[in-house]
């Protein structure tokens, strides 16, 4: 047993050098996203998270924590007021939990870890989660057992049983996969248990085309609800990893298109269109066109705001160019509009800041934008991630939070 | 061998020897059949610190995962004497890497401000290297590089390896992931802790895995400097380094990779010094690179891929990064 120093909750109101640090990573971790986080719980997300509405205003809260230096400094008293002592909850420890660790089986686990789940305590629920990924192992048997386990658990079981399921091993068979979309499928479970164990399929290496057209139809399906919402995401976490990989991204992308145009649930268009962005492919010609025609036709500011984010990567950035160009002066929404401004510069870099300074010249609230902007790239900054996080102000027009 | 096994062998002679193996059998399983009598309760050092030793022989990754966090969480509101005690008499590496662990966290959640320089002196003063190691690993992704001096400066020069190398991943894993190479004055230690190791593999391991992003000046001399070192590996690294400093260090980065270039003897050297000229000019590069070409036909497809990259108009470092990998992988 090795120890590692990464501590688990958060620590209360740090001192300086800490704040200073958390914040700062959250600044580099929310780099870019303004406002178009919503993956942003990432790998680590629990399965069942899935209230997405909910969701969304996390991610927004998320992406909220990525303001630059000069952005507000988040938690704190008035100045000049001593912050509180620190008070921390008493830890729990669990008098024969080494002798459950010893003896506990797939057989009586269920039984076993009721008291010690029905106790609220998180660490030791995360325990669990972990000792029943180990029990399942590389075993398709078990694993079927735990999914069907998953048709009647309670809320925090259900959590449980889920996270286990998706960390382990037996989940890559495909018997199993196999079985878990079918269950995800099933009209007879509630909205939220469909969504776990579609949730639960993100950690798959891939997708089949059989599997992706069963995703991409149900997501769209009008009545999809929470369920939609958590097969759109799985897609997306499918093909970052599938692309990561082995560089596969044009089945999930077309999937994430179709999703993202043919839904009629606004929410699961808008993390349909923003979700490749995790990936960040280079847009072919096609995804290009697609994309071209959410940011005109999108009715969702959201929506026409991540199509911004994506076409700024492609291989033709004279053509993004002149595509936000011609948007900007058609645009109503300022979030809209500062996303096709700062989205210019990463299209092209320095060669757009001619369009930049006429986007400013439409709209004047964009003129000490353009000055930062200028003032960057004379510097010698090319990269737009490190001109990014030179901004003093990554959200001038309060787009990260609460302007849906 | 449990008493009524040595006094049923003694009783039942030769029959015992096939008996006993299997009553203890027996007792386990009706052992594991009834459910453990779970009940919560206080935590305490002894009692953590038992569970733990007990741990490391048996139980599941996940068990030896939940009491190395449960020891950390319950060390804010465990007895800040017996904690600090246990730890100064605790010999056993892993032992003392897990009660540094609890009071460097009692020092992160400001419970005991002054915990982390009791595991730092241990760190710099402790006779055995495998407990040196220990408690730097403990101060592993927190905030120990503001709140310690110059104590890694100090332990990449440490006599043992090991500390030397567990120093190194501090440094790199405190920038990475404390603060995702934001913070000037993190990656300022490293780059200072990277000059003054002795140990080449240490230098250029903190220096090729450091984002120099937020550098100050100083530092960059560092860099520069570095790149007159006779190792190889060191040069390259310093080299990699200077490829990413602030903006109003880049022009006079781009000069000292180009003029080095021309006396440079080692491809892989140079290849880095082509990817930092890269690095440092993007689109601008392109006549840079095509000049160093020239000069080194080994190197001329190298060359060429970040110039077709480059082309390619992508305005972030990473991705550029990635299209390159690509288009070298591809068949």
């Amino acid at each position: 047993m090795t120890p590692d120093s990464s501590h688990r909750s958060a620590a209360p109101l740090a001192g300086a050098p800490r704040r200073r640090a958390l914040l700062l990573a959250a600044a580099a971790g929310a780099v870019l996203l303004g406002g178009v986080a919503l993956l942003a719980r990432g790998e680590d997300g629990g399965a069942t998270d899935s209230g997405h509405a909910a969701a969304a205003e996390l991610s927004r809260k998320a992406a909220a924590g990525g303001r630059g230096p000069g952005g507000p400094a988040g938690a704190g008293g008035a100045p000049g007021e001593e912050p509180p002592p620190p008070r921390f909850e008493e830890a729990v420890c669990w008098r024969e939990l080494a002798r459950f660790d010893t003896a506990v089986t797939l057989e009586n686990f269920r039984a076993w870890a009721a008291p010690l789940l029905a106790s609220g305590d998180s660490l030791v629920a995360d325990y669990l989660t972990e000792r029943l990924t180990e029990l399942i192992g590389q075993d398709a048997d078990r694993a079927a057992q735990v999914l069907a386990w998953a048709r009647d658990a309670g809320p925090d079981e259900f959590e449980v049983l889920m996270t286990a399921l998706r960390g382990s091993e037996a989940v890559h068979h495909a018997q199993v996969a196999t079985r878990m979309l079918a269950q995800g499928m099933d009209a007879t479970l509630d909205g939220a248990r469909r969504a776990g164990i579609l949730s639960a399929l993100d950690t798959q290496k891939r997708f089949e085309p059989a599997a992706l057209d069963t995703l991409t139809t149900f997501a769209k399906d009008p009545v999809a609800g929470e369920a939609g919402w958590a097969a759109t995401r799985t897609i997306a976490r499918v093909m970052k990893r599938d692309f990561e990989a082995k560089g596969q991204v044009a089945p999930y992308m077309d999937a994430l298109l179709t999703i993202g145009t043919e839904s009629p649930d606004e929410q699961i268009r808008y993390l349909a269109l923003s979700t490749p962005m995790l990936s960040t492919p280079v847009l072919d010609e096609q995804s290009l066109a697609r994309y071209a025609q959410v940011l005109t036709q999108e009715g969702s500011p959201d929506g026409r705001e991540a199509a911004a984010h994506n076409l700024s990567v492609s291989g033709d950035g004279a053509r993004v160019l002149e595509l936000f160009s011609q948007s900007f002066a058609q645009e109503r929404e300022t979030c809209v509009r500062w996303a096709l401004f700062r989205f210019a510069a990463r299209a092209a870099g320095r060669e757009a800041l001619p369009v930049m300074a006429n986007m400013a010249l439409i709209d004047p609230r964009f003129q000490p934008l353009y000055q930062t902007f200028e003032q960057l790239y004379a510097s010698g900054l090319h990269d737009f991630v490190r001109l990014w996080n030179s901004l003093p102000d990554q959200d001038p027009f309060g787009c990260l939070v609460g302007h849906d | 061998m449990p008493r009524l096994c040595r006094s049923t062998r003694r009783a039942m002679g030769l029959l015992a020897l096939t008996v006993c193996p299997l009553l203890p059998a027996a007792a386990r399983a009706s052992a594991s059949d009834t459910p453990p009598a779970l009940q919560a309760g206080a935590c305490s050092v002894r009692g953590l610190m038992d569970d733990i030793r007990r741990g490391l022989h048996s139980g599941s990754a996940s068990y030896q995962r939940y009491l190395r966090t449960l020891l950390r969480e319950a060390a804010v509101t465990l007895p800040d004497a017996e904690l600090r005690d246990a730890f100064s008499r605790e010999t056993d590496p892993v032992m003392a890497e897990h009660l540094a662990a609890a009071l460097v966290a009692r020092s992160e959640r400001e419970a005991d401000l002054q915990a982390m320089d009791v595991v730092a002196q241990r760190a710099l003063q402790d006779a055995d290297p495998a407990i040196r190691a220990a408690t730097l690993r403990a101060m592993r992704r927190t905030s120990a590089l503001e709140r310690t001096g110059d104590l890694y400066e100090r332990m990449v020069r440490d006599d043992s390896p090991l500390v030397r190398q567990e120093a190194a991943t501090n440094l790199i894993e405190d920038n990475a992931r404390v603060y995702a190479g934001q913070y000037g004055p993190a990656a300022d230690t490293a780059v200072a802790a990277a000059a003054a190791s002795t140990d080449p593999a240490v230098t250029a391991r903190i220096l090729d895995n450091l984002s120099t992003e937020k550098v100050s000046a100083e530092s960059t001399g560092r860099l520069v400097s570095l790149l007159r070192s006779d190792d190889a590996n060191v040069r390259k690294a310093a080299v990699n380094a200077l490829g990413g400093v602030p903006a109003e260090q880049m022009q006079g980065a781009r000069e000292s990779l180009l003029a080095m270039y021309r006396e440079e003897k080692d491809a892989n050297v140079r290849k880095a010094l082509l990817q930092s000229v890269a690095q440092l000019g993007f689109q601008g590069a392109i006549p840079d690179l095509q000049r160093l070409r020239a000069m080194d036909p080994r190197l001329a497809s190298e060359a060429d891929a970040w110039i077709q990259v480059l082309g390619s108009g992508l305005q972030e470092w990473s991705l550029l990064l990635r299209e390159k990998q690509r288009l070298q992988q591809a068949p």
